[in-house]
């Protein structure tokens, strides 16, 4: 997250019962850094474009006159 | 973030990657759900009838504590009660990790693709990514109270829109005219945009009301149902459904940190006033077909404004009254004032955390490199793709691998809310139940007769209530309560030797 504080509080690793009795402090999950490459805010500026051309080059052509969806809800 | 239960509902897109399909669509979503459920045993199947379109085997509660079921042909996923933005995205991104490893475990990536979008170019179809929001029974559900908020709505989409190329047609649909409904046409309302390249939102051409009851064919802005799935004296459910799918975690969180807040000030009577909207739904879509996003609004004043300005107002009610209040308030505003400075310039500076700018960035890259114009239908094909869940396909995860997106949660706190429930809301203890149906201890102990073997399902569980068979019925009016103990004792006065989670 950039360094900032704020959504590193996850709430499966520990277990508040809330109204009930005390809340633990939550330990903060490993940082996505550890997970390999951490999170860079996208620099002003193009990304690199060569892997994504690639990736957009594989895409079926026709896959949008192949996409026959209902409306939902 | 401040006393607030977030839930995410998501209908999914099925393609299917051949020119004559062996299946229908509905053929594939049939067999998903049963691996998921029958084969994967991630949850339990529902036995009863729980509505008019939700048979028994429809759907069902997952050890998450969310649902998978069926609607209208579509899978769908609710998240389980969340407390936090960061389990609300961990628990929407657990879902789609759940569906695509059941399309990975059937081997079918070559065969069909889970989309994670809100429309069809091609048959102008569209689906829905519904929030919710838990509020107290005291705010005020009234036009004159919803009017900040249906501001808010129509102007958050700057950042909270997904993108899509082109629009869909005139929208028929029924609105309310005073005490009348009338069809949307006869009114004169409506009206085609044309072919535009690209806009910023893919509701926004589907949402037809400001306010209104209905769903299908009927959306509103804000949708006036009430149905709480709570203790109805104590709370009132938020439900909106203009929203886009967002596939940027970023998105989703800024989307319900944003929204959070905006209700709070309007519960604690700080909104900004002096925003009404003058035509909120034909300004939804103005905004979002902005070509020069200059995203101007008129309000009933007679005033013109821009749709940052009024976000701009939105964000310093909160930085006024709900700085300090929690590291997650704190993370919203921060990044809620860096977003509405960015989208002052260039698009390309919000690649990877607002899903608009993402696709837009990849679709004009791409027509740069093959020069090709916006009516060229590879645009659309690569629309989808950007929604695709599969890692190695997906557009998005793409912009993930070159490291260019910021990322909120972490694999593995995806996976384990895949399987786990947020361990301080009413969802602990349904995730719970889940568990121990899946053990198979239910039928334990039971002295029935024949009659109820067969006509009295062994389980019926929903959001606020669940019943075993031959025991009272379990309420779980409060989704702050976690209910575990009392989930815990109710099974142990059915079964003694139930190996209950540590």
């Amino acid at each position: 997250m950039d360094g900032k504080k704020g959504l590193g509080i996850m709430r499966y690793s520990s277990m508040p019962e809330r109204r009930e009795g005390p809340v633990d402090p939550m330990p903060k999950p490993a940082g996505p850094s550890e997970e390999g490459g951490g999170p860079r805010r996208p620099e002003t500026g193009s990304p690199e474009k060569d892997n994504l051309l690639k990736r957009m080059r594989k895409v079926d052509p026709k896959q949008a006159e192949r996409y026959r969806q209902r409306t939902g809800e | 973030m401040q006393n607030r239960i977030f839930g995410l509902e998501t209908e999914y897109g099925l393609l299917v990657h051949q020119d004559r399909p062996d299946h229908s669509p509905t053929w594939f979503v049939h067999k998903l759900r049963d691996h998921i459920f029958h084969v994967q045993r991630r949850g339990v199947i529902d036995l009863h009838q729980r509505g008019y379109d939700e048979p028994p085997g429809n759907g069902g509660f997952l050890t998450n504590a969310g649902r998978i079921y069926l609607d209208m042909g579509h899978l769908e996923y609710a998240t389980p009660e969340c407390e936090s933005l960061a389990d609300v995205v961990a628990s929407d991104r657990a879902g789609d990790r759940v569906l695509q490893q059941a399309i990975d475990e059937l081997g079918w990536n070559d065969t069909v693709s889970l989309i994670k979008n809100n429309i069809d170019h091609e048959t102008g179809a569209t689906f829905g990514c519904h929030e919710n929001y838990l509020v107290t029974r005291q705010f005020p559900f009234t036009m004159r109270g919803l009017a900040p908020l249906v501001t808010f709505l129509v102007t958050r989409q700057i950042f909270t829109g997904a993108g899509r190329v082109g629009s869909a047609g005139i929208q028929e649909a029924w609105v309310q005219m005073d005490r009348l409904i009338v069809p949307r046409s006869v009114v004169g309302l409506g009206r085609d945009a044309g072919q535009l390249p690209f806009q910023i939102s893919q509701r926004a051409d589907h949402i037809v009301n400001d306010f209104f009851e209905w769903v299908q064919q009927n959306r509103a802005i804000i949708n006036t149902r009430d149905e709480p799935l709570a203790d109805p004296n104590q709370y009132r459910r938020i439900h909106l459904l203009l929203g886009d799918s967002n596939i940027a975690e970023f998105a989703t969180a800024l989307k319900f940190g944003t929204t959070g807040l905006v209700l709070q000030l309007i519960e604690d009577g700080y909104a900004p006033s002096g925003l009404e909207i003058d035509d909120p739904v034909e300004c939804l879509q103005e905004i979002s077909h902005d070509q020069d996003r200059r995203w101007l609004v008129r309000l009933r004043s007679g005033d013109t404004i821009s749709a940052i300005d009024i976000q701009e107002q939105f964000l310093a009610a909160a930085l006024d009254h709900y700085t300090g209040q929690d590291e997650e308030t704190d993370w919203v505003l921060a990044e809620w004032e860096t977003v509405l400075r960015d989208l002052r310039g260039e698009h390309t500076a919000l690649v990877g955390r607002v899903d608009w700018a993402s696709k837009l960035w990849l679709l004009e890259t791409y027509r740069e490199s093959e020069r090709v114009g916006w009516d060229d239908p590879m645009l659309k094909s690569l629309d989808l793709e950007y929604h695709n869940l599969h890692p190695e396909k997906s557009l998005y995860h793409g912009l993930i691998q070159e490291g260019r997106v910021p990322r909120l949660t972490t694999d593995s706190f995806i996976e384990s809310a895949a399987d786990h429930a947020p361990r301080n809301t009413r969802a602990l203890g349904r995730g719970e139940l889940v568990k121990y149906l899946l053990a198979g201890a239910s039928s334990q102990g039971e002295d029935l007769s024949a009659q109820e073997e067969q006509f009295v399902p062994p389980y019926i569980i929903n959001w606020s209530i669940f019943k075993l068979r031959g025991h009272p019925p379990f309420p779980m009016p409060d989704p702050f309560k976690t209910y575990v103990r009392d989930v815990r004792a109710h099974f142990q006065r059915e079964s003694s030797d139930f190996p209950l989670a540590p």
